[in-house]
């Protein structure tokens, strides 16, 4: 017997999916440990070989791969806990990183303050020397200067150096000289060099970039090193992969090279099981939304995979590696009610976490809660929370929810907790409309895919607010990030900048560019020992004089055979699809400013297991009802309660109802009715 | 309304859904405008207005814009009563009705709800012309209105949904760029993104319903605002300001003097005392100025007060016609935006003694340059905003320090700087510095923000740099002993050896390549005695080459090892000691 694991580290808890080859497969959770996440990873395997029923050991061993998803990287931003790390860039422009292009994203808020820079400036050294926009030398690299510096850092004890000069994606020489000299000088130190990086066009992109790469490095370095010893430690001789943002998988080795390529591992596994289950259901697009203790996470599926930007950012600060598009709001189980001034009530973004935690924790939390409303409201069972391990405390919510939301507003204590119910899924609605209306599509056109452990409450109300049709509730919900890491593919992402008018690019440049990229993916995908190997071209285009542009994915095909009127023609068609108009008529020329080549590795993911089928008839695993409120109606009804662990393929169950999981607990509100399917989700649908 | 209607938490809902609708609003502007103003400074605003034009909702890019919509609508409802079709499309600029500034050309659209006007939807953004004598509008010899812009009052360009070509083709003959028309089309299109929204909402929740929660939701951002007001102290507070240079006559002064009155939960902004207004285009509109007061006021209280005309009710704004904030007509105005920053300076020292712990001290003014010419290299012509160049850092508060390169207090950082590498692609000029500048921000416990540095070199022949703002005369101010902050400069190094400071409005013609751009927008001021700064955080910033040693020594009282930076602390304890 062997298995495959998926183990995705979240601030709270490492949640862990297993597959055994006899195709079951098992979710798990246990408390991270943020000061070292690997005791938690083993501490999982520990687990799961005790559910298994086998000494660690025995189970290490037959484990032929792990999956991982890390936080370590983003943690080290977030808590500014990386490397000691020095920037050498281009004389003139040593304060672009800190100036973030002079925004302040409160405009109103004269106490709101810059982000802390990740270099301070007097480690951000100024090298003599300049490459102009058409790679041109203009002024030579000054050697010495560079020599200097080394010697400074090293009394400095700086771990991790950055290179980033202005046009290095035109003519990597002076980066690739001055990194040679570091390396010389310094030897031992991470560098990160932006030519290498991120080859493309746009200085505060590319050295904000760097610079991240450079200050998590060494942190990603040392953990993935720990990590790698611990597993061997236990007996595991089988392959670890690491997600990567981009939702794929790389071995260790590569993300210790490209390290910032991790800063959103975790979610990063969401999309690609959402879209297993929403395959199920004949659907390969679909929006994930994640429903945590603090934050409320929503992200795409296109064309069966996760919708990445290169314009993200963490903590305020640029990255623009590919990486999944994911909107975050404070949203959770957690979060807090609160009147404000003008006496609107208000849910969160203040969220009492895992500790105190909500009210009817009876940990010590006295402010009313999300969690706390759902227990008013007849939504979970007190006795039955996270399968009956914690016993919630019926009577503190209701002196919390009544003391801070009903009096003050007058309202009855039923009321107040509808109120904060209403309020907190308005606000989940408006991040699935950033997610969708503001990248210009239509999520009434996508089906819902719901994960994490409070979503499947709130999904029904989030839906019918949207107008979205379909709510998809997987087996997995709990743990769908990790259940999506066993099912990904080795993935690379390259990009090159070829700025001019296309109409006057070369081809052979063009074709070159991406031959040499797609020769670096082939290269790491063999060492990855990948089989089946594929990829795919996309480029940066623009308008003349237009300063946003749009990627657009071309077939290769049509680039070997130099094809640029289709090429032209998909733009008009895209950029109308975008923003509504073209200017095809006008005759406005496109100039290119980036190619990309995506490197695919297929795996083959292990098959899920399939849900045995049964009739129609759920009435044989209900077990009782209970009040509850019926949102649509806004009164209490008797609501039937149905155990979610034994329905069988094809039950169908009219709401309202209340479907109780140890993992999670779904509510099928009155104008839903829910379908199981064979891959064992719990489809929803609005009916008439 | 009946009180009995009102469901709490569908007010907050309803608020939400506002806000997402000028929210997509805006992003239709932003993606499908063209002029760089537009989709990259993002120089516009959106808004939702109820049938008498009272603001739901909006979304502001540049404060500044943020409370020009709703004068204008209230007088076209006003207007137009009973002559309001469904289809309708109005386009308006006028300052002498109501405009802010005549490049800011507005499109509203009435949404009937069955057959009744239930609300407008507008948008507003700055035109990258609007015909008048000189290309973009800024023209420091106007003394007329037509001299800078074609007057738009409100018209009708659709009716009945009913393209009226005549008015259209009447209205872009008169300005000089083809991007103009296409892109009020995209202010339209962001209307109709409004309406529709805003009539889905209707059908869900029910039109009495919205209309009853629409006058709670006034009245919840009213409350917020009172008991705002209700903690400053009452009374009557003066201060006062000056505007340099009227484009005219070289070492000009006007002053603007504002007394606020604070009554309980209400607050009056009365500029009867101002100077009277210029013979050039250095004047205000009542929109501009009240718009400019509105938002140096709200950096001053609770930052989450949901924007909407229930949040204005409790201001009062009285500035006279004739003066230098409310020029009488046919005065030109252009420059009319660019006096909120000594707007904001009166205000700030008229309630600095009595809220001194929610003012910041003086901010940076706008000093702005744009080229233009051939460039060379793409055989075509170019015009450059230079955004880097012009944003110095804002005041310091008694809690925190002023920030770094933010700009004016106008926009308050939503204004992106350039990328340097597009900069060079997209222009003929090579950038050789744009970083902070070393000893700009003004002193004090806690500093004013940084100023910055800005060097070009120009790349072809025959380059016009426009300047136009201020702030070249007198930097901004410290509070309770902050110092304040440095100057802004423009200068021209020509080739052959000869310098040329730029007045601070200027067109200069004929600048040769090789010629050497150097622009410094100054810092912020600071707040409280420099003596009182920690001198480990002094200490830092000579390290980090923000502060030099000698102000260090000068100003702060910190006496650092020039080689080391270590502190030397006897020398600072007595440097300290001598000047409490």
């Amino acid at each position: 017997m062997s298995f495959k694991v998926g183990i995705d580290v979240g601030g709270t808890f490492t949640d862990l999916f297993l597959w055994a080859e006899d195709g079951s497969v098992g979710s798990f959770k246990v408390l991270s440990t943020p000061q070292d996440p690997s005791l938690g990873v083993l501490e999982g395997i520990r687990v799961m070989a005790e559910a298994r029923g086998m000494p660690l050991a025995d189970f290490a061993r037959a484990t032929s791969l792990i999956v991982h998803g890390t936080t370590v990287a983003t943690n080290a931003v977030l808590t500014r806990n990386g490397a000691p790390t020095a920037l050498l860039t281009t004389e003139g422009v040593r304060d672009a990183l800190e100036m973030r292009r002079g925004i302040r994203e409160k405009q109103y808020d004269n106490r709101y303050q810059n982000v802390v820079p990740l270099v301070p400036r007097r480690l951000r050294r100024a090298i003599a020397g300049r490459i102009d926009f058409r790679g041109e030398e203009t002024i030579p690299l000054d050697v010495e200067s560079i020599n200097r510096a080394a010697e400074d850092l090293r009394r400095e004890g700086v771990t991790s150096v950055a290179i980033c000069f202005m046009h290095s994606y035109a003519n990597p020489a002076h980066e690739r000289e001055a990194a040679a000299v570091v390396r010389a000088a310094l030897p031992g130190l991470f560098t990160s060099v932006s030519s290498e990086v991120l080859p493309v066009i746009r200085f505060y992109d590319r050295v904000s970039t760097t610079v991240l790469n450079a200050y998590v490095g060494p942190v990603l370095r040392s953990y993935l090193q720990n990590l790698t010893a611990r597993l061997a430690d236990t007996g595991f001789a089988g392959v670890l992969l690491i997600m990567q943002s981009n939702g794929g998988l790389a071995v260790p080795a590569v993300t210790e090279h490209l390290p910032a390529s991790t800063l959103l591992s975790g979610p990063a596994g969401g999309p690609r099981a959402a879209a297993v289950f929403a395959s199920a259901q004949g659907h390969e697009d679909c929006i994930l939304v994640d429903m945590g203790g603090t934050s409320f996470d929503a992200s795409l599926v296109r064309h069966g995979a996760a919708a990445l930007r290169h314009d993200g950012e963490i903590d305020r600060l640029r990255i623009a590696l590919p990486m999944l598009d994911i909107v975050t709001i404070g949203a959770g189980g957690g979060s807090i009610g609160w009147i404000d001034e003008g006496g609107l009530l208000r849910m969160g973004p203040a969220s009492a976490g895992a500790l105190p935690g909500p009210a009817c924790y009876g940990r010590g939390g006295e402010r009313p809660t999300c969690t706390d409303a759902n227990l008013m409201l007849g939504y979970l069972d007190p006795a039955y929370f996270a399968g009956g391990r914690l016993t919630l405390d019926l009577a503190a919510a209701r002196r919390s929810i009544d003391e801070l939301i009903a009096r003050p507003l007058a309202l009855t204590l039923e009321d107040a907790a509808a109120g904060m119910y209403r309020v907190i899924n308005s606000n989940m609605a408006h991040g699935v409309r950033e997610i969708t209306v503001k990248r210009g599509l239509d999520p009434r056109e996508f089906p819902l895919v719901v994960a994490g452990g409070a979503g499947p409450l709130h999904a029904c109300m989030i839906a019918s607010e949207l107008g979205i049709p379909t709510v998809i509730v997987p087996s997995a919900a709990s743990t769908l990030c990790a259940t999506g890491m066993l099912l990904s593919d080795l993935q690379h992402d390259f990009v090159r900048s070829c700025v001019g008018s296309l109409a006057a690019i070369d081809p052979q440049r063009l074709r070159g560019l991406l031959a040499e990229m797609a020769a670096e993916g082939e290269r790491q995908l063999a060492a990855e020992g990948a089989a089946e190997i594929d990829h795919q071209v996309a480029l940066d285009l623009r308008y003349l004089k237009q300063y946003h542009e749009v990627t657009l994915p071309v077939g290769g095909e049509l680039l070997a055979a130099g094809d640029w009127h289709a090429v032209v023609e998909a733009f008009h068609a895209e950029h109308d699809r975008l923003y509504g108009y073209q200017l095809k008529a006008q005759g406005t020329g496109l100039e290119l400013i980036n190619v990309r080549v995506r490197s695919l590795g297929r795996t083959h993911p292990p098959e899920l297991p399939r849900l045995a089928p049964g009739g129609t008839d759920a009435s044989n695993v209900r077990k009782g009802s209970r009040r509850a409120l019926v949102p649509e109606s806004g009164a209490f009804a008797d609501v039937p309660v149905y155990d979610g662990h034994r329905l069988l393929a094809g039950n169908i169950i009219r709401g309202p109802a209340l479907l109780e999981r140890t993992d999670t607990t779904i509510l099928v509100s009155a104008a839903y009715t829910a379908r199981v399917d064979e891959a064992g989700s719990v489809v929803l649908r609005a009916e008439g | 309304m009946t009180e009995a209607m009102i469901d709490k938490v569908l007010a907050a809902i309803i608020g939400n859904a506002f806000k997402a609708i000028t929210d997509e609003m805006s992003l239709t502007m932003e993606k499908t405008t063209r002029s760089p103003i537009l989709c990259e400074a993002k120089d516009f605003v959106t808004g939702l207005y109820d049938a008498e034009g009272r603001m739901l909702e909006q979304t502001e890019n540049l404060p500044i814009l943020s409370f020009s919509l709703s004068p204008v609508c209230r007088h076209i409802a006003e207007r137009f009563r009973g002559d309001v079709y469904p289809g309708d499309v109005f386009f308006h600029n006028d300052v002498f009705s109501f405009g802010n500034q005549n490049n800011d050309v507005a499109a509203f659209k009435p949404i009937f709800y069955g057959e009744t006007l239930v609300a407008w939807a507008a948008a507003k953004g700055h035109q990258a012309d609007i015909g008048g004598a000189v290309r973009g509008g800024y023209n420091p010899n106007a003394t007329e209105v037509w001299q800078e812009a074609l007057r738009i009052p409100a018209v009708k360009v659709f009716e009945r949904g009913k393209l009226r070509r005549d008015v259209w083709e009447l209205i872009f003959a008169n300005i000089r760029l083809s991007i103009v028309e296409e892109d009020m089309r995209a202010e339209i299109g962001a209307c109709t993104v409004g309406e529709r929204r805003l009539l889905a909402l209707i059908e869900k929740y029910g039109i009495d319903s919205i209309l009853a929660h629409k006058e709670y939701l006034f009245e919840a951002s009213r409350k917020m605002m009172e008991a705002e007001i209700a903690r400053i102290p009452n009374g009557e507070f003066c201060g006062e300001s000056t505007v340099y240079y009227d484009g005219k006559n070289e070492g000009s002064t006007y002053k603007i003097r504002v007394r606020v009155k604070v009554e309980d939960k209400r607050i009056t902004f009365d500029y009867s005392q101002s100077d009277p207004q210029t013979n050039g285009f250095v004047n205000g509109t009542f929109t501009s100025s009240a718009s400019a007061t509105v938002l140096t006021f709200l950096q001053m209280v609770n930052p989450d007060i949901p924007h909407n005309d229930g949040m204005l009710q409790p201001i009062e704004i009285i500035i006279p016609e004739g003066t230098i904030l409310n020029a009488a007509y046919p005065a030109a105005t252009t420059f009319g935006n660019h006096l909120c920053p000594p707007n904001a300076d009166a205000i700030i020292r008229a309630l600095a003694p009595v809220i001194p712990e929610r003012v910041t001290a003086g901010w940076n003014q706008l000093l702005c340059s744009l080229s233009t010419g051939m460039n060379p290299h793409r055989r075509d012509t170019y015009v450059d905003i230079l955004f880097m160049g012009l944003k110095g850092g804002s005041g310091a508060m008694r809690d925190s320090d002023g920030y770094d390169h933010i700009g004016m207090i106008d926009a308050s950082g939503g204004v992106l700087d350039q990328d340097y590498e597009m900069f060079e692609h997209m222009t003929p000029h090579t950038l050789i510095k744009h970083e902070f500048l070393c000893d700009s921000a003004g002193a004090g416990r806690h500093r004013g923000g940084l100023g910055v540095e800005t060097i070009y070199r120009v790349g072809s022949d025959a380059t016009q740099v426009v300047a136009f703002g201020d702030g070249d005369v007198e930097p901004a101010f410290g509070l309770e002993g902050g110092t304040e902050g440095t100057l802004n400069k423009i200068e021209l190094h020509y080739p052959e050896g000869r310098v040329v400071r730029a007045k601070s409005k200027d067109l200069i013609s004929g600048v040769p390549a090789g010629t050497v751009y150097v622009q410094q927008a100054g810092g912020g001021g600071g707040y409280g005695p420099p003596t009182e700064r920690p001198v480990e955080r002094v200490r830092q910033e000579v390290r980090d080459g923000i502060l030099s040693l000698a102000s260090a020594r000068n100003i702060y009282g910190v006496v650092l090892d020039s080689l080391t930076y270590e502190i030397l602390a006897d020398e600072t304890a007595r440097l300290r000691e001598e000047r409490k």
